[in-house]
């Protein structure tokens, strides 16, 4: 018996069936469900009804804090691509004023610290981002050093600006696994009662520049004894935080031995005696919200022992870890004391709140950008307009809607493959479009003094 | 109410760079309707029948890669007219010749399109050349297709095979659309005899076709895309963020995801030939139940082994001897692998050395240990050839590093038989001792898709360091409860291969007829599956270390 025939008949019959199914779906209106979809054989000939595939947008407009009217100020401004704007209607005025003060007294030759502090999640992890935004601005304005780095850190043997070797026996307390009202902007405490690191800057390409290598803790018995380099050395932590120069010579690593567990000890910072400082504190998976639980007077010491000049905020793409998230809302009412609280322990520092880089899921078969991304950013501008601070739109920089989906499919790709995170040539790109965002504002407060 | 769009229709018809043709389109359920109507209509009238197939064959061709279905049809009239001129020469040196000619023709069209970047960036890399890399892009299937054409014209001259008269069988054979994309390699003298006989296929050829289509499309649509998109490549993109519990899931993950994917497509081809008549040996046997990796290598790509094996590692003397080729392939391979721990792995040149005359040296041990200087030609001829295998995966360091390590376990293996033995004789049949082993092979196998798979050595080997240096049992809850569906669909994998590749056949046998209704429910219940997972809720990565 030759079974030839039913090869036709089940290939003919099995495409009927489909063909029928298909047609089904389109009268049926089952086009929404996308599981169904996926197997619609005729979805692709047809004229879509623009009804039917256009998203539900419900949602996306109310950003979960009351916009105020202010005089002379634009809110609309944070949709503006490759601007820090303080979202001033008069575009020529610079946003970061006091900053841009401190950068070009550094500029004109004054021996001062400008330092930044840049907060972040895993997108900033291995000192991403940071690590091409403070070699831009070094360049510019001066100073050497890589700035603070943590005791441990999961990303340490990624991490390309430092190498940290660290012996067994730090305790790690942080956000995760454990609270504490004294955690450093890094999220992390840590205690041991001998166990050692060893970090080398790799930052420092002038041999000539003597490097600080200073030890940042919190509060300690009144005398700590530590070895730096093996040699004896006595600490005396009486503040709530503490900055003590260990060195200051052209070595660019440093040795440290602390044998008392009653010492929080943040880590060590790498800078020069002037120029600009940029911190790296990334800490995977969170959005921001947690520095709620830091006291404000630890706080207080911070500014007061080591003082930043401009704070940025990243966060963002935690927040979008459901495909289907629209409503924001409840992250503006609790980020919203967060930011406020450090405005009024840091005064004198400005703020950029910079918005969540593009991220994408699969919806149905295709990568595309979260559905709520487009409301999420504006509850980030709301949070930065309500708290005098400034915004910086990077999902419109990077290149907006599908963005990531297109770094990520480059060749040589830009971004992962999970569709969140830029790589280091796609974090080279962010930092660069970041620095010429400040140098655009730099050049605003420079016309402005003639 | 959606309306019928006749420019959607007719730009259906033309290739689309987007969206290729592979098995898994909606458009192949009618290419292969429409295909099989008038297949079975002219089923008699031979002539007929094979321009139709030629004519779908490099319409499927052209849906998949568009101008490049000129290069398929040149190198047929190339190969054709050449293997017939040495066919019809008497003249030894002229044969010889027309065959050089054939096979410069046909590697240089693999080399060209395949390997030149490679050896621009090489060049730049370590001789500072400086040039500029070409665009070039890879057509469809030519790794596969000019393998075939050489070994037709290899086996023309070697006198086994009189070549095929008429064009329209050459074409078809070089062209046969379900082995196009992806293989299996098919030989001529296999395929092409079976060209010209009656299409004739029994109910178990039916259902051993159905079979094979409808697993094959399970493994390479449902747990090969499932496993790829919603955690290997997470991992495999960024190691270091992960811990080494997630890398070495990753690595099995990946282990599976290669194995599904290849067997998969190959499944659909030999399936989809079944149902059309023709018979093509299979391509993978249960490759990780291999207890040894000279095993894995009988049950592993099959098509591609086995033609090494004919026209690579015998021309150069096989067992017997060694040729001009040997000593040049070893050259080549001893100087690649300088230039690799140099230049790729960033070794210092006396390390570099070191590391490439071990390599030469366990390939020459085996024959020290049986005191038999001719077994050293064949250790370099095996060498020659696994490196050369895994040169053929794709154009990078990696695949070489790939093949090199294979062929270096393979002569580990040698050597392990030769002292073991006798005196493991008894061993090798019991079940816990060929369980350690086919654990071991696994491992390997899994240590070398490592290089296959990551992007780079550096990705390579931060997955090795995550894995040895922060491996975090602790994690296992939280790994577990965010990648449980991942987790299972491994699971099932696993078990999928456990299952005796004969058991298949046993069960259709057992049903003389199954009726047609039931295939259709069968087939019907797979597309369901397939358009639920395709949209199923993405499994998203998270951080289990802080």
């Amino acid at each position: 018996m030759n079974s030839n025939r039913r090869v036709l008949a089940f290939v003919l019959s099995s495409t009927a069936v489909l063909l029928l199914t298909s047609f089904l779906i389109e009268i049926l209106h089952f086009r929404k469900s996308t599981s169904l979809n996926n197997i619609n054989l005729i979805a692709d000939i047809l004229k879509k009804d623009s009804a039917t595939i256009s998203g539900d947008t419900s949602g996306v407009n109310s950003p979960g804090i009351e916009i105020t009217k202010k005089k002379h100020e634009d809110f609309s401004l944070y949709r503006r691509a490759h601007v820090i704007t303080n979202f001033s209607t008069d575009t020529t005025n610079p946003s970061l004023a006091r900053f841009l003060q401190k950068l070009h007294e550094l500029k004109s030759g004054k021996k001062i610290k400008v330092r930044i502090a840049y907060f972040g999640d895993s997108m900033i992890e291995g000192d991403l981002l940071t690590q091409t935004l403070r070699k831009l601005l070094q360049q510019i304005f001066g100073g050497s050093g890589v700035g603070f780095v943590p005791i441990t850190s999961q990303v340490s043997q990624f991490r390309q600006t430092v190498t940290d070797n660290y012996s067994d026996g730090w305790e790690d307390v942080n956000f995760k696994s454990g609270s504490s009202k004294q955690l450093f902007f890094s999220g992390h405490l840590f205690r041991t009662n001998g166990a050692s690191v060893r970090m080398t800057d790799q930052t420092v390409t002038d041999t000539t520049a003597n490097i600080e290598k200073s030890i940042l803790c919190g509060y300690g018995p009144k005398q700590v004894s530590i070895t730096v380099n093996d040699i004896p050395f006595t600490l005396k932590p009486d503040k709530a935080f503490n900055r003590i120069t260990l060195k200051n010579d052209r070595n660019k690593g440093i040795k440290v031995t602390v044998a008392n567990n009653q010492l929080p000890v943040y880590g060590i910072s790498f800078e020069t005696a002037s120029g600009i400082i940029v911190d790296n504190f990334s800490f995977r998976g969170i959005t921001g919200i947690e520095w709620g639980s830091i006291d404000s007077s630890f706080l207080e010491s911070i500014e007061e022992n080591n003082p930043y000049d401009l704070i940025v905020f990243q966060y963002g793409v935690n927040l979008l870890f459901r495909p289907n998230d629209k409503n924001f809302s409840w992250y503006a009412r609790s980020m919203l004391p967060v930011i406020k609280k450090f405005r009024n322990c840091f005064q004198e520092t400005d703020f950029i709140v910079v918005s969540t880089a593009d991220r994408a899921f699969r919806y149905g078969t295709q990568y595309k950008s979260a559905i709520g991304i487009d409301s999420l950013i504006k509850v980030q501008a709301a949070l930065a307009f309500e708290t005098n601070s400034c915004f910086y739109n990077q999902f419109e920089t990077m290149g907006g809607t599908n963005s990531i989906v297109d770094w990520a499919n480059r060749k040589p790709s830009l971004a992962n493959k999970d569709y969140v995170h830029p790589n280091h040539k796609g974090a080279e790109i962010l930092a660069t479009y970041f620095f010429e965002a400040i140098i655009k504002d730099y050049q605003k407060y420079v016309q402005s003094l003639k | 109410m959606p309306s019928f769009d006749i420019y959607a229709f007719l730009k259906q018809f033309l290739y689309d760079p987007e969206n290729p043709l592979l098995f898994n389109n909606g458009f192949f359920v009618f290419f292969f309707a429409v295909f099989i109507g008038l297949y079975y209509h002219f089923r008699n009238s031979y002539k007929t029948r094979s321009y139709i197939f030629c004519f779908f064959s490099l319409y499927f061709f052209y849906k998949a890669s568009n101008e490049f279905v000129l290069l398929v049809a040149l190198s047929a009239i190339v190969d054709y007219y050449l293997s017939n001129t040495i066919y019809k020469t008497q003249d030894k040196t002229t044969k010889k010749g027309l065959l050089i000619l054939s096979i410069i023709y046909n590697l240089g069209l693999l080399v060209y399109f395949k390997y030149t970047n490679f050896f621009i960036a090489t060049a730049n890399d370590a001789f500072d050349a400086g040039f500029n890399p070409l665009n070039v892009i890879l057509p469809v299937g030519i790794s596969f297709y000019t393998f075939e054409n050489i070994s037709y014209t290899v086996d023309v001259y070697r006198g086994h095979f009189v070549p095929v008269k008429k064009f329209t069988d050459y074409l078809l054979f070089l062209s046969f659309f379900p082995k196009l994309v992806m293989g299996p390699i098919v030989r001529a003298h296999d395929f092409i005899p079976q060209i010209s006989q009656p299409y004739k296929i029994t109910e178990t050829d039916f259902a051993k076709g159905f079979y094979l289509i409808v697993s094959g499309l399970f493994k390479k649509l449902i747990i090969s895309d499932y496993l790829t998109l919603n955690f290997v490549n997470y991992i495999f993109d960024d190691p270091s963020r992960y811990t080494g519990l997630e890398n070495l899931f990753a690595i099995y993950g990946y282990a599976i995801v290669i194995y599904c994917d290849f067997s998969g497509y190959s499944d659909v081809a030999i399936g989809i030939a079944r149902w059309l008549g023709f018979h093509i040996p299979t391509n993978f046997l249960s490759p990780y139940q291999s207890s040894n990796i000279t095993d894995f290598w009988r049950r592993w790509h099959i098509s591609l082994s086995s033609w090494l094996k004919d026209y690579l590692y015998i021309p150069l003397g096989g067992n017997r001897k060694a040729t001009i080729g040997t000593y040049f392939f070893t050259a080549l391979i001893f100087a690649s692998s300088l230039l690799v721990t140099t230049h790729a792995l960033n070794l210092s040149v006396i390390t570099g050395l070191l590391i490439s005359f071990s390599i030469l040296l366990l390939f020459i041990l085996p024959s020290v240990i049986q005191r038999n200087l001719s077994g050293v030609s064949t250790n370099l001829n095996l060498m020659t050839t696994m490196f050369l295998g895994g040169f053929w995966h794709g154009a990078s360091w990696n695949f070489i590093v790939w093949g090199g390590l294979h062929g270096i376990a393979l002569a580990v293996h040698k050597i392990w038989m030769l002292i073991t033995g006798k005196a493991f004789k008894g061993l090798n049949n019991r079940r816990w001792y060929k369980a350690i082993m086919i654990i071991i092979t696994f491992h390997f196998v899994c240590y070398c898709w490592i290089f296959f798979k990551a992007a780079d050595f550096t990705v390579a080997s931060s997955m090795i360091h995550q894995i040895t240096h922060d491996f975090s049992f602790s994690v296992w809850d939280a790994f577990y409860n965010n990648y449980k569906p991942v987790l299972w669909m491994m699971l099932l994998a696993a078990l999928l291969h456990a299952i005796p590749d004969n058991y298949a056949d046993r069960v259709i046998e057992r049903f003389p007829k199954i009726p047609m209704v039931a295939y259709l429910a069968i087939y019907f219940a797979f597309v369901l599956l397939y358009g639920a997972f395709k949209s199923a809720e993405p499994v998203m990565p998270i951080y289990l270390q802080f």
